[in-house]
């Protein structure tokens, strides 16, 4: 009897054990559910941040050339110095610590609030000063002050200075591109970072790196830029911009068979080494590409290009100049040549850049020829270099054409173009009616992968019609305008340009403020060698594009034919004599 | 219990399996040590070659900057004195083929 209640004593006492292990594993199983199932990702998240710590490698960016190699950005090793707070100190204590090390530094007051802040905020991460050389960072090592620490780090550096700065460009402190070559290839220059994981420990104490992605690095890049042309040229451009006094200038040096740009000058300019904000901004505003103008003269080769093209005109027809000036029909306005020509030809209304005598001309094109010839040479739309920023210029379709519109294009107004415009003109009357797009990278499948233009030359006028036109531009030099920018022994085209700047309050052209203008081509064999577009903006005393572009068309050309040992090909002629009094413009 | 007595020859053979055996393991150690230490050394070497691919970098680059054209006119007309030549005091030797020359 005792047997059998004992037996049921133990039978419910194992039961009630076995209902307790059940609930307790049960109990244990939601929770593990909870942790691994329900709030796995959250935990995770948690480990995760608190063990682990993901580092972005980046490459080391890569470097630009000239086309000959010589080096005109690099990225050199530097050190950054950082702060890596301790939660075991109050920040105080901190911040004493670091203060004497900030005012060796040299660091602003501004800049000595935020590192304050962010140690009061307890953040892990401090910035002290970037970009600082090898020597100032001996120094900060040898200091050993707790929690200072050093991170190598790369710095642009542009070792020509100023040299083709707008071209260059610049990056941030970060090394990402900001303006010129730097942005538009920033990604190729950049390469691709990797990744590295850092394993810490209870106390946040790196125990083992390990990289999980090697960095790509850049890819070297190669301008069409020749260094000692473009030095040239900028020293010209300086030079000439002092001497008229003029607010600034631009100089484009291309070669028209490949559509190289050999040189781009800018003045004023400025060290893309210097982080001042105003050479900042001299560097981000490229001249050749950004500024709109009106191209006066210079754009009488357009008018040409369409009286040739329609066969408007005989070469042997003449035009009657004598009055000095023209009546624009059905409005009060009157165009003006600076002095009384009498009876010009075709050619010589070219030549000695009649007024008078290409409005007449424009007349017998009529509007709708003129505006499609516009179009053809692309004004009114990007050239498509492979710079950012470029400006596309100001073009009114023909629906918008006022009663002054064709005489006023006709002669380079009512319209704005930008420096390189007017280049990729005389480039294609220079090419015999093919444009080849301009680039200033030296690998042409690099220039249509990043612009996603082809470098195919398309046609844009008759090679008859551009063979023409280059007679009559090759005699504008010999014996027109463009006398200032012969050069004795070679081949030399060009037009010059003078025109009166908008004033934008007076809401129409000035006759106190201009801008001289030249635009022209070296033949070396009967094949374009250089090209050269130049503007001067408000030279003061002599205004001309003939006196104050044209003779640094001639220096520029001088040197660069020197320095590529182009000789002369022909022994100097002496001057020709026309019957036709020579003026300037 | 008769205990199996070995041959002198049945005894060399295995002295030498042995000693081959041993051989073989010093070999791989060896050669594990090797190549750990070889491992070092080319990690250092390349840390020495990165360091010198830098310091190359560097001096490109101030001889670059040496080269400057402004600075290399400024020392040729003001320390010695050059000055450009006019046209009659150049003579062609030859044509150079330039990538600009059509020639």
């Amino acid at each position: 009897m005792i047997n059998r209640e004992f037996r049921e004593k133990i039978k419910k006492r194992t039961i009630f054990t076995c209902v307790i292990f059940v609930l307790w594993v049960t109990v244990l199983v939601l929770r593990l559910v909870q942790l691994q199932i329900i709030d796995h990702a959250r935990l995770k998240a948690r480990v995760t941040a608190q063990n682990e710590d993901i580092i972005p490698l980046r490459p080391t960016r890569a470097s630009i050339y000239d086309r000959h190699g010589t080096l005109l950005a690099r990225s050199l090793p530097v050190y950054s110095v950082f702060y890596s707070a301790f939660s075991d100190e109050t920040w105080e204590t901190q911040w004493q610590r670091i203060r004497p090390l900030l005012d060796q530094l040299e660091i602003s007051r501004a800049k000595k609030e935020r590192i304050k802040n962010r140690i009061k905020q307890s953040k892990s991460f401090t910035w002290l000063k970037r970009k600082i050389d090898r020597e100032e960072a001996e120094r900060i090592k040898a200091l050993n002050i707790k929690g200072v620490f050093l991170k190598r780090e790369t710095k642009r550096f542009y070792p020509l200075g100023q040299l083709a700065a707008q071209v260059l460009g610049k990056v941030d402190i970060d090394e990402k591109g900001l303006m010129g070559i730097e942005y538009k290839y920033n990604s190729l220059l950049a390469g691709e970072p990797g990744q590295s994981i850092i394993l810490k420990d209870a106390h946040g104490r790196k125990y083992q790196e390990e990289i999980l992605h090697r960095p790509v690095p850049g890819q070297n890049i190669y301008l069409t830029l020749d260094t000692t042309i473009q030095y040239m040229a900028e020293r010209e451009l300086a030079r000439t911009v002092h001497e008229f006094q003029a607010n600034w200038g631009t100089v484009i040096v291309s070669s028209p068979l490949s559509g190289e740009i050999l040189a781009m000058a800018n003045f004023p300019s400025a060290d893309p080494n210097s982080s001042a904000p105003e050479d900042l901004r001299l560097i981000q505003w490229n001249s050749a590409i950004q500024q709109i103008l009106a191209p006066g003269s210079t754009f009488k080769i357009i008018t040409y290009a369409a009286a040739l093209e329609n066969r408007a005109v005989q070469e042997n027809e003449e035009f009657d100049c004598h009055l000095g000036y023209i009546q624009i029909a059905g409005t009060s306005k009157r165009v003006r040549d600076h002095k009384r020509f009498g009876l010009l030809s075709f050619p010589e209304v070219l030549i000695h850049s009649s007024n008078v005598g290409t409005i007449q001309v424009a007349y017998r094109v009529g509007a709708a020829n003129l505006c499609r010839m516009i179009q053809q040479f692309r004004f009114g739309e990007k050239t498509g270099i492979d710079l950012p920023g470029e400006e596309k210029g100001l073009f009114r379709p023909l629906e918008k054409w006022s009663k002054t519109s064709l005489p006023s294009l006709a002669i380079g107004y009512e319209i704005g173009v930008t420096p390189i415009q007017i280049l990729q003109a005389i480039n294609i009357v220079a090419n015999r009616g093919s444009l080849i797009p301009l680039r200033v990278v030296k690998d042409k499948h690099l220039y249509e992968q990043v612009t996603g233009r082809p470098t195919a030359p398309r046609r844009v006028l008759s090679p008859e019609t551009a063979t023409t036109l280059l007679n009559y531009l090759t005699r504008v030099v010999e014996e027109g305008t463009g006398l200032p920018a012969r050069l004795p022994g070679y081949k030399v085209a060009g037009k010059t340009g003078t025109a009166q700047k908008y004033d934008p309050n007076l809401g129409t052209y000035t006759s106190s403020a201009h801008q001289a203008l030249f635009t022209g081509v070296i033949f070396h064999r009967h094949l374009p060698l250089l090209s050269l577009t130049i503007v001067i903006d408000e030279p003061q005393g002599a205004y001309y594009g003939s006196q104050v572009a044209a003779p640094l068309f001639r220096r520029i050309a001088e040197e660069t034919l020197r320095y590529l040992r182009i000789p002369p090909e022909t022994k100097s002629p002496a001057f020709i004599i026309t019957a036709q009094k020579r003026s300037i413009e | 219990m008769v205990r199996k007595k070995y041959t002198p020859r049945q005894m060399l053979w295995l002295i030498m399996g042995i000693t081959a055996v041993i051989l073989l393991l010093s070999l791989y150690i060896w050669h594990l040590s090797e190549s750990i230490r070889l491992g070092y050394e080319i990690n250092e070497l390349e840390k020495q070659l990165e360091a010198l691919k830098k310091e190359v970098a560097l001096l490109e680059a101030e001889k670059t900057s040496l080269l400057n054209p402004a600075k290399v006119e400024k020392i040729a007309r003001e320390k010695l004195k050059l000055t450009e030549p006019q046209p009659d005091q150049i003579i062609y030797l030859q044509r150079e083929s330039s990538e600009l020359n059509h020639d």
